[in-house]
């Protein structure tokens, strides 16, 4: 590897950090969805969305716009942790639903 | 379906079958539910035969073809985080017992009838001891019994893939690597052979319109999990700010991986992703905020699990599953310039990998595997 390259970096930002676009490198639609539906669910937040830029560079842009100027990097880190929740409930659901048992087994799992 | 999603998300799992597991994710939205079922087809890591040397082929398949098929093989990947690395993240130089399977191949026909060449024949061997890398690593304990065998070679009741057919005299001698992949270089890295996906069984939204010739109900049968959700009057206004809310998956595995194992692994997967982001934005946003309007350099983050470099620049052999190129890429973005390679995203020497990822380019050199250009 001859270079690296920073996971997230600024592009574009006012001085107060409360308008900004983000570039993340190797991630896609996957995170870039997912991310901004949690970042628009945060009340502080004007603006929010995200884009590909193209389709063979594997990197989302995505731009935060916040009331009063907030820090769009606190709606960010927020909602990182917040999806990073949402990840862990659906996994205790899914094991409370597991071990609960009703549903259908056919063959035996190995 | 509510116009604000409440409360916790829930998970009613309504099948287990040895190669699937059907459930109804709710109370979640809609990107999430498609961000789980996107990283569980293309961010699991599995092995698979990555690169083959073919010592002899007599039979009618071209080399080429049968090293394809032999990368569509899935085998057994069971904790394949811990019992394999990439060969990138290795300290070889070119594939080691930590980083590599080796499979061979060795069949021939003596018998006046047709023979199946099946993944049954695909024989696991120790790697030799000269290649053994003295690098200490867990990831051979960490490995099961059939890890890296085909699945189904222990199991009676799996019937093989069949490979090839060779008639009498005609012979098959081949070497085989596997290595750790995810999908998103090549499909054949997916644990999954299916997984559907659906919400919203009546159309309420009207996320889609169905072309009919008369009928609309008649000519499109309501799907079974239409019976869990109410079926909507014939004079219901249409309700704008409603949302989806229960989501309908069956996530169906070629056997590689458990159904229950992807599942788990693909939330594991996308916590891992957030958390990669988060280390992003403390180590590089420190800085950022206090250096801001100014376009100063963030110090850089080391790159984690980078899945897009591409395999070793130092490949022999032809890849395995090349052939397909195109069909590798299952989901919304093809790169129409890179047919035959494998992956879709190598084309950014800058990106820190090999450029030409272990595709046609180097398969190229003329002392391969002994098939000329």
């Amino acid at each position: 590897m001859a270079e690296t390259v920073e996971k997230i970096k600024l592009l574009k930002s006012s001085p107060d950090l409360s308008a900004a676009t983000y570039q993340i490198h190797d991630e896609s639609h996957t995170i870039g969805n997912s991310l901004r539906w949690m970042i628009m669910k945060n009340p502080k937040v004007e603006f929010c969305g995200y884009s590909v830029p193209h389709p063979s560079e594997n990197v989302i842009n995505i731009r935060i716009q916040m009331y009063d100027n907030a820090s769009s990097v606190d709606a960010l880190i927020d909602a990182l942790s917040q999806l990073d929740k949402v990840c862990e409930a659906v996994e205790d659901s899914y094991l409370a639903s597991l071990r609960e048992g009703k549903f259908e087994r056919w063959e035996e799992r190995y | 379906m509510q116009g604000h999603d409440d409360g916790e998300p829930t998970v009613r799992i309504r099948e287990v079958k040895k190669d699937r597991v059907n459930f109804v994710l709710g109370n979640v939205d809609l990107a999430f539910a498609n961000s789980l079922r996107r990283v569980m087809m293309a961010d699991i890591p599995t092995v698979a035969i990555d690169m083959v040397e073919i010592e002899t082929n007599t039979s009618v398949l071209p080399d080429e073809f049968i090293a394809h098929r032999l990368g569509m093989v899935p085998l057994v990947s069971a904790n394949c985080d811990e019992a394999i690395r990439y060969t990138r993240d290795c300290v070889c130089l070119a594939g080691c017992s930590f980083c590599s399977m080796i499979l061979e191949l060795k069949v021939s026909c003596h018998d006046d009838n047709t023979m199946d060449v099946t993944s049954d024949h695909l024989e696991v061997v120790p790697f030799p001891p000269d290649e053994e890398s003295a690098d200490p690593g867990e990831e051979l304990s960490k490995r099961g019994e059939w890890f890296g065998h085909p699945v189904g070679k222990h199991d009676r009741n799996v019937p093989p893939v069949l490979i090839t057919k060779i008639r009498k005299g005609q012979e098959l001698k081949i070497r085989c690597i596997a290595k750790k992949g995810i999908a998103k270089e090549h499909a054949k890295f997916s644990p999954c052979s299916a997984v559907s996906f659906e919400y919203d069984p009546h159309n309420k939204l009207r996320h889609t319109t169905y072309w009919y010739e008369t009928d609309i109900k008649g000519e499109w049968p309501l799907s079974e999990n239409a019976k869990e959700e109410e079926a909507p009057r014939d004079d219901e206004p249409f309700n704008f700010n409603a949302k989806p809310n229960k989501f309908y998956f069956e996530v169906e595995t070629d056997g590689s991986l458990g159904p229950q194992e992807v599942v788990m692994k693909g939330l594991a997967e996308l916590q891992t992703k957030l958390a990669n982001l988060i280390l992003g934005l403390k180590i590089g946003g420190a800085d950022q905020i206090d250096i801001m309007p100014d376009d100063v350099p963030v110090p850089h983050v080391p790159p984690p699990d980078n899945a897009w470099s591409g395999g070793d620049p130092n490949t022999w052999g032809m890849h395995a599953g090349s052939a397909s190129g195109g069909s590798s890429s299952g989901w919304s973005q093809t790169s129409p310039t890179r047919g035959g390679a494998g992956s879709q995203w190598s084309n950014d020497a800058s990106w820190g990998g090999a450029t030409g990822t272990a595709g046609w380019a180097s398969a190229s050199s003329p002392q391969t595997n002994g098939w000329k250009q």
